[in-house]
């Protein structure tokens, strides 16, 4: 499958003019002048009919609002009030802002710990089931990718469980192994809140990249792995000297996703923590979407200038991403 | 070719079998847990309950209004996965399969939408809601969710259009059909495997989506269920009624639960179709 396709020009349309002409002289002589002439009123009303919902809505609320929000981030706004123009005000403040920048140390954060661990976990278990055929396979493999199909709301809300100091999971568990801490609630201190965040969502997208990993794998042919299994290769040399250099620029583009969604995504530690306790866990979207949508004062203006932030960085990472993934569009 | 099997190997099963205990002993967990009383809970949280506390499920649908939030989720997810299915269905068909000026630039502007993170618009995006009264309210969310272009889903509908055979087409309009007919009578039935993909795709992100419903309902009768769940695990740092909420994450699972396990092969290959495209 690849990658490339349905982004380029279309095979079919991109007919030579010569076929359409005589398809079309065929059409005149079946159904006369008359007929073609409808035959076009109607294709413009279908193609009218279909793209308007679709296409205005599209530019309504999704390229309309993306323009406004440079012009918001120029204002002085709280939603209510007039608005006043200020020019690059907010982006001085924000570059004063210690919030942002602690905000930005937290994501740093995540993206360095997030993607590398899902990576090497689901590196892991695809290797562990392509390599052999444990019983069940299949069973694992619908397990493994189970927490994607669940919502953020979801995966927190059981983790808030686990985690809880007095009736977690986590807790109970370290005390049948010996290890009694009394009611230490994980997310509710400062030294363990950020790390305590870290397993929810790892736990819930290892699944989608073990399945890419493992559809990458069972294209590697079975023959590398037998002629090393006869020079005396274990299971460690295989995977680190056969199967990751083969499947590489795959891992490269799951790493750089990873990193971008880690980068922006903020629902999961709203529903944890709400970035506290005491800011510890706060990250830059959730920064952004507090004080847009959070109780107290509301500041548009300041909150699209941080939004403002996220799309340079963001846009600039996609287009890095793209310089990589050009040269060999991963062809899973 | 037969191995040895060995210490590593032992380690390796270990692994595989430690994440899938992690996988589902929580959910397991949350559900046994959830048929107990609260008493029970407090005092061991991990003896299995002495008397099934279905009650617990009725609590919740109804103390906590997550039967009121499922019956929103259906109306705004259903909705919008018709509507915006359909939409996406036609627009495939119109931008990869007929020919018009701008039908490039078109397509061009679609793909600008992959670039665009998103989160910077969520303010605007709010103001233009509410400026179009279309805030606290489910059929407002339905406008937001249902019209508009996915990049996604149209590169995943279109390849599978584009491999129709265009004679099909062509014959259909030798035998005087207008581009309606040929459109609903022959593309949409042969298009069905992709079509249903794209629905079920639609079904679990919108069932899944929490932040714009979050920002668009303020009040708690229009509640979807994840924000119903999450305002029900707030109230529960005051209330302590653990095993309700219990249930509640319980139903909330359910319906996706049951998808996943009649559909689970053709949500793996989709969601990773997307990760090639996407």
């Amino acid at each position: 499958m690849r990658a490339s396709q349905g982004l380029g020009p279309h095979p079919t349309l991109e007919r030579k003019g010569k076929d359409i002409l005589t398809e079309m002289l065929i059409k005149e002589r079946r159904l006369g002048n008359g007929w073609r002439k409808k035959e076009k009123v109607q294709k413009l009303v279908f193609i009218l009919i279909g793209l308007i919902p679709a296409f205005g809505g599209y530019v309504l609320f999704t390229l309309y609002p993306n323009l406004l929000s440079v012009y918001y981030s120029l204002l002085d706004w709280n939603g209510i009030n007039a608005k006043r123009f200020v020019g690059l005000q907010n982006f001085i403040y924000m570059f004063q802002d210690t919030y942002v920048w602690r905000a930005l140390w937290h994501n740093l954060i995540y993206m360095i710990t997030i993607p590398p661990l899902v990576i090497l976990i689901s590196l892991l278990l695809a290797y562990l089931l392509t390599s052999k055929n444990y019983k069940g396979n299949s069973i694992f493999k619908v397990i493994f990718f189970f927490p994607n199909v669940l919502s953020t709301v979801a995966i927190s809300l059981l983790w808030a469980f686990i985690y809880d100091g007095t009736f977690g999971l986590l807790n109970a568990g370290l005390k049948i192994i010996g290890v009694d801490i009394g009611n230490f609630y994980w997310l509710g201190e400062k030294s363990t809140a950020i790390w305590a965040t870290i397993p929810p969502s790892v736990w819930g997208m290892v699944g989608f990249y073990f399945v890419i990993f493992m559809n990458a794998m069972t294209t590697i042919p079975k023959s590398l792995y037998e002629a090393a299994t006869l020079e005396g290769a274990n299971h460690m040399n295989k995977l680190f000297q056969i199967t990751i250099p083969l499947i590489m620029p795959i891992i490269r583009v799951a790493a750089l996703f990873l990193m971008l969604g880690v980068f922006k995504g903020f629902e999961n530690i709203m529903i944890l923590t709400n970035g506290g306790p005491s800011g510890s866990t706060d990250v830059i979207g959730l920064y952004m979407f507090n004080i847009a949508f959070g109780g107290g004062s509301q500041s548009y203006g300041y909150a699209s200038a941080i939004g403002m932030l996220l799309f340079v960085v963001m846009v600039g990472a996609k287009l890095i991403i793209d310089k990589f993934t050009a040269n060999r569009s991963a062809e899973f | 070719m037969k191995e040895k099997r060995n210490a590593a190997d032992i380690v390796w099963t270990l692994f595989l079998l430690i994440w899938t205990v992690s996988i589902l002993f929580p959910l397991i967990w949350v559900f046994y847990e959830s048929l107990k009383t609260n008493r029970e809970f407090f005092q061991d949280v991990w003896k299995l309950p002495q008397v099934m506390n279905w009650i617990n499920y009725e609590k919740a649908w109804q103390g906590y209004g997550i039967g009121q939030a499922m019956i929103n989720t259906v109306y705004y997810v259903g909705f919008s996965t018709l509507i915006g299915t359909f939409l996406t269905a036609i627009n495939a068909y119109i931008l990869t399969r007929l020919e018009f000026k701008g039908r490039k630039l078109l397509w061009a502007a679609i793909m600008l939408s992959l670039f665009l993170p998103g989160i910077n618009a969520l303010v605007p995006q709010y103001i233009l809601m509410r400026d179009l009264n279309l805030t606290n309210s489910l059929t407002g969310l339905i406008v937001l969710d249902s019209l508009g272009e996915s990049a996604f889903f149209l590169m995943m509908l279109s390849g599978f259009m584009l491999s129709l055979p265009k004679e099909l087409e062509e014959s259909g309009y030798m035998d005087g059909a207008s581009i309606f007919q040929v459109f609903f009578r022959i593309i949409l039935p042969l298009s069905t495997a992709g079509i249903v993909t794209v629905a079920i795709f639609k079904i679990l992100g919108l069932y899944n989506n929490f932040l714009s419903p979050f920002i668009y309902l303020s009040d708690p009768v229009k509640y979807t269920i994840g924000v119903a769940m999450y305002q029900a695990s707030i109230m529960m740092q005051y209330k302590a009624d653990w095993v309700t909420l219990f249930a509640g994450l319980m139903i909330t699972l359910l319906p996706l639960v049951f998808m996943y396990v009649l559909l689970q092969r053709s949500i793996m290959e989709g969601a990773t179709l997307g990760a090639v495209k996407g």
